[in-house]
């Protein structure tokens, strides 16, 4: 036995300790770089806290529609059309898109499309063929597909005709608005190799099967059982085929995904990098552990963090705000059955309204990372689709002018100086006299910011006499539970509800609100109906006109059918000042073929 | 014995299946359920059903709660909703990965704080024993995520010698093809660990000084070296090694905050993506492994007590 034991025991301890040190490394160096682009190497992208890539088919089923499983995708499996906000708007990319920009007949119910000469891995090239598989496995399997809803596609494409190997035509059910069947509709088409995945299982031949709509929902079925291995992702043959600038060469259980440079990319983009790497991690503070260490070169800041953003910039990154292409609200519960005819008179949503001070959410709350949202369209990336009254905001943060429309309606504070309804006749209809301004907002738990927002509201809102109580659950309780529901229901208990920390809603490339406050919608969880906002937002999709877009944006500004609140970004990202192209897309789409180092 | 050994493993299957009683409950009491987390704000109400019919969800709790059990014999854990693997496969890729952690993390606590312990009794009311005390105390109250936070920000950000996160890799193969990636997490694990096995250890060796076979030795003119090493430390360390199994399930909490925390891609992590995904299947495998650690550990640590104390082997007889 050694004389001190201790000190062997601390020596051995400290010798390891030094020995693994030398495996670990030093700290890697970011920034710099000679501004010269270099082609190659290696860039580490953060994907956001617990985000675990889980879907690689064009086609995803319900609950595998994450934003990050269709940016991955896309750099293998080249969308019909892609939009992005790189051009400075929200707008069709042509090069990393699989098709010409479309051509609509004159009376807009014929859609004639041309590919671009692209080029599968196998060396097949890219056909109308690859088009149709993709439609008749949606029409096939459209009940599991995610991105359906009825009416939409594949519903209103009755006919598709290949004129060529490389020209279709679709022929649609009626004429829309050009502009929105081809951001909202056409960009959903992804190609995919019927040549070697029109197949029924995994060592069974490759055949028209999809012609058959039988046949077609066998290879749907296939097709979804192969995705659904994500182990075999990296090694499955089928996914080995691609047209993108990327191949799939990694995929962990984890969620790690790796992406190599396609050799035999034959499209107008090629990868300048060899290896994207796209990382996970359980919680933004783990993340941001690992990015102030230096092992992210492309990654995300907490906003809590921000106060750390020199000490960042002194490490080499750039920290620059990802503004999405969304808005941010709290729906009202219409159908409520203490609150839903108090929350119906639209003085009551004005008053309220007026009572959320935006700007000191924004810039103090948010450190100045989110923006200010009055309507239903995004308005900070883009203006074209807003219109001057969304712009302008007919409700500012104004107390005095909240008070008094509620107090012109018959309301005054009782012994708790919280607003009882004292005049039911001024007050509306439904509203019986004694009914109290109180409700209870059910939040999502976890954020500083959200907690900090819903403080401020809770403010201002005793300040007019308005009480409000907060209950903050784990967002996928306040998504079950804050949902459409009739008066008489259990479930309709709910009054107000916030799912907004990384925004409520994220819009295709055409803002259309159809899904969200049209009556009977699939999200329009409060209930708002409206039949003049159901006509303008039917105008949206239909007419080529830029005129109903901002007639809608202009009436739901005003008709409040939810509360309007600050758009939090995306992210507030870091990136290594050495790595280049990077377009921050609101549509949370990656470019990362145009990504590359100047180091 | 024998009678007592089988009793004691009957009481460690109604333990587990207690266990899955609560947690099954408690899961599919949580408001919401998990089609609407799952499928995402996007989801139809007709794919909500079709979710909750395709998992069993529109049956009465019970119904359910038994088409789990059945599959449990089966071992069958269900499938995960969003990695679309079987609960199993995952539990099989991960358990190894936090075992190594975990094990490795004990076996160095108990590597440093056993040579301490026995050194602090020996120096009892010495300067060094107060400053050793004062130390392990305070490495015994700091939690554990912010004693790996300052492992981050001292060996990662300041001193750039070690990841701030682990390896990631399909096997326990390529979490050791780095091994400096690992150095941070064990710390963490070994903090406490080495704090409650060194304040044992200190203790038991204390008691054992105190007995009469010490002063007897003492008396017989044996060397004081001799006295620690060859007889009170084998009886010190009874109560310690039986101490072990009741720190499982210690050591498992630990390692959940240490896989998040350093991104390890143990059950830990599986754990926490899990419950941020409402991933009940997941969710309920996990719970299932740690509730049949802890149970195994305090049937470990029962026998190990039964096997080298002779008093609990009578007392465990005569019950």
């Amino acid at each position: 036995m050694a004389r001190h034991p201790w000190r062997t025991a601390l020596g051995v301890t400290l010798a390891s300790v030094l020995a693994l040190s030398g495996c670990g490394g030093s700290q890697e160096q970011h920034g710099g770089g000679s501004g010269a682009p270099r082609t190659g190497g290696t860039a580490r992208f953060a994907l956001p806290p617990s985000a675990t890539p889980n879907w690689i088919m064009p086609i995803a089923i319900p609950g595998y529609g994450a934003s990050y499983n269709g940016a991955i995708r896309a750099t293998m499996f080249v969308p019909l059309y892609n939009y992005d906000g790189s051009s400075g708007s929200v707008a069709l990319n042509d090069p990393s898109s699989a098709a010409d920009p479309p051509r609509y007949s004159a009376d807009g119910k014929t859609v004639t499309i041309t590919l671009k000469p692209l080029t599968w891995s196998t060396g097949d090239p890219v056909t109308s063929r690859d088009v149709e598989f993709w439609l008749n496995l949606v029409r096939a399997g459209k009940d599991n597909w995610g991105k359906y809803s009825e009416g939409l596609l594949p519903d209103n494409i009755k006919a598709f005709h290949a004129v060529d190997d490389r020209t279709f035509t679709l022929t649609l059910d009626k004429a829309y608005n050009p502009d929105w069947f081809t951001a909202n509709q056409l960009s959903l088409v992804v190609p995919m190799p019927q040549r070697a995945w029109d197949r029924t299982s995994a060592d069974g031949p490759v055949g028209d099967h999809d012609r058959d709509p039988a046949g077609a929902k066998q290879v749907f079925d296939f097709l979804v059982g192969q995705a659904k291995k994500l182990g075999t992702y990296a090694t499955n043959p089928l996914w080995k085929v691609v047209n993108g600038p990327f191949t799939l060469s990694g995929f962990t259980a984890a969620g790690e995904v790796t992406l190599t440079k396609n050799p035999k990319y034959t499209g107008p983009e090629p990868a300048k990098l060899d290896t994207v790497k796209f990382l996970t991690f359980t919680s933004s503070s783990a993340e941001y552990n690992v990015l102030r260490a230096g092992g992210i070169d492309y990654g995300y800041v907490p906003t809590s963090n921000l106060g750390q953003q020199s000490k960042l910039e002194a490490e080499g990154y750039r920290v620059e705000p990802w503004n999405g292409w969304s808005i941010t609200y709290s729906p009202y519960n219409f159908n409520n059955p203490q609150l839903g005819k108090v929350f119906s008179q639209l003085y009551v949503r004005q008053a309220l309204q007026h009572a959320v001070d935006q700007n000191a959410i924004t810039s103090v709350i948010w450190r100045g990372s989110a923006r200010v949202g009055y309507g239903p369209v995004p308005q900070d990336n883009d203006t074209k689709y807003l219109s001057q009254r969304q712009k302008t905001n007919p409700y500012p943060f104004d107390l005095d002018a909240a008070r008094k429309l509620l107090a012109d309606h018959g309301w005054k504070p009782g012994s708790d100086g919280v607003l009882a309804c004292a005049e039911p006749q001024l007050c509306g209809e439904g509203i019986a006299a004694g009914t109290r301004l109180s409700f209870t907002m059910l939040t999502e738990s976890g954020s500083d910011e959200t907690d900090g927002t819903m403080q401020e509201l809770r403010s201002e809102f005793s300040r007019i006499g308005v009480e409000m109580k907060v209950n903050a659950q784990p967002l996928n309780t306040v998504l079950a539970n804050g949902t459409s529901c009739e008066p008489a229901d259990a479930s309709c208990s709910w009054q107000l509800s916030y799912f907004g920390t990384q925004g409520s809603w994220y819009f295709p490339a055409n803002p259309s609100g159809e899904q969200l406050f049209a009556t009977g919608a699939g999200t329009n969880f409060g209930s708002y109906s409206d039949k003049h906002a159901d006509e303008l937002m039917t105008a949206t999709n239909l007419s080529s006109s830029q005129q109903p877009m901002f007639d809608y944006s202009a009436y739901l500004t005003e008709q409040l059918p939810v509360l309007w609140l600050p758009n939090p970004p995306y992210q507030v990202s870091a990136i290594d000042t050495a790595l280049h192209g990077i377009s921050q897309d609101p549509l949370a789409g990656l470019q990362p073929q145009r990504w590359f180092w100047t180091r | 014995m024998t009678r007592y050994i089988l009793r004691r493993l009957v009481l460690a299957v109604i333990v587990v299946l207690l266990v899955t009683v609560v947690t099954f409950v408690l899961l599919h009491l949580l408001p919401g359920g998990p089609a609407r987390g799952v499928l995402g704000v996007k989801a139809t109400q007709a794919q909500i059903d079709t979710f909750n019919a395709a998992q069993g969800f529109d049956k009465a709790l019970p119904v359910q709660y038994w088409d789990y059990l059945v599959r449990l014999v089966h071992g069958d854990l269900g499938d995960s909703y969003t990695q679309n693997s079987p609960v199993t496969t995952l539990l099989g890729e991960r358990l190894p990965k936090t075992l190594l952690l975990t094990v490795v993390s004990t076996l160095l606590a108990i590597v440093v704080a056993l040579p301490v312990g026995v050194w602090q009794a020996v120096r009892r009311g010495k300067a060094s024993d107060h400053v050793t005390t004062a130390f392990t105390f305070v490495l015994y109250a700091t939690p554990v995520f912010f004693l790996s936070l300052v492992l981050i920000i001292l060996f990662a950000q300041v001193l750039p010698w070690f990841p701030a996160q682990a390896a990631q890799g399909e096997t326990v193969g390529e979490l050791l093809s780095q091994p400096g990636s690992l150095v941070l997490p064990i710390l963490a694990g070994t903090g406490a660990a080495l704090a409650v096995f060194s304040r044992y250890m200190r203790a038991s060796t204390l008691d054992n000084l105190a007995e009469d076979y010490v002063r007897t030795a003492r008396a017989k003119g044996t060397p004081e070296r001799t006295i620690v090493w060859r007889h009170v430390w084998p009886n010190s360390l009874t109560s310690v090694v039986s101490m072990l199994g009741y720190y499982v399930p210690t050591v498992f909490g630990g390692s959940l905050v240490v896989e998040s925390m350093f991104n390890y891609p143990g059950v830990g992590l599986l754990f926490w993506t899990a419950a941020r995904n409402a991933d009940f299947p997941v969710l309920l495998g996990v719970v299932l492994v740690i509730a049949i650690a802890t149970v195994a550990g305090s049937l470990l640590a029962d026998l190990l007590q039964l096997l080298i104390d002779p008093r609990v082997r009578v007392k465990g007889a005569r019950s």
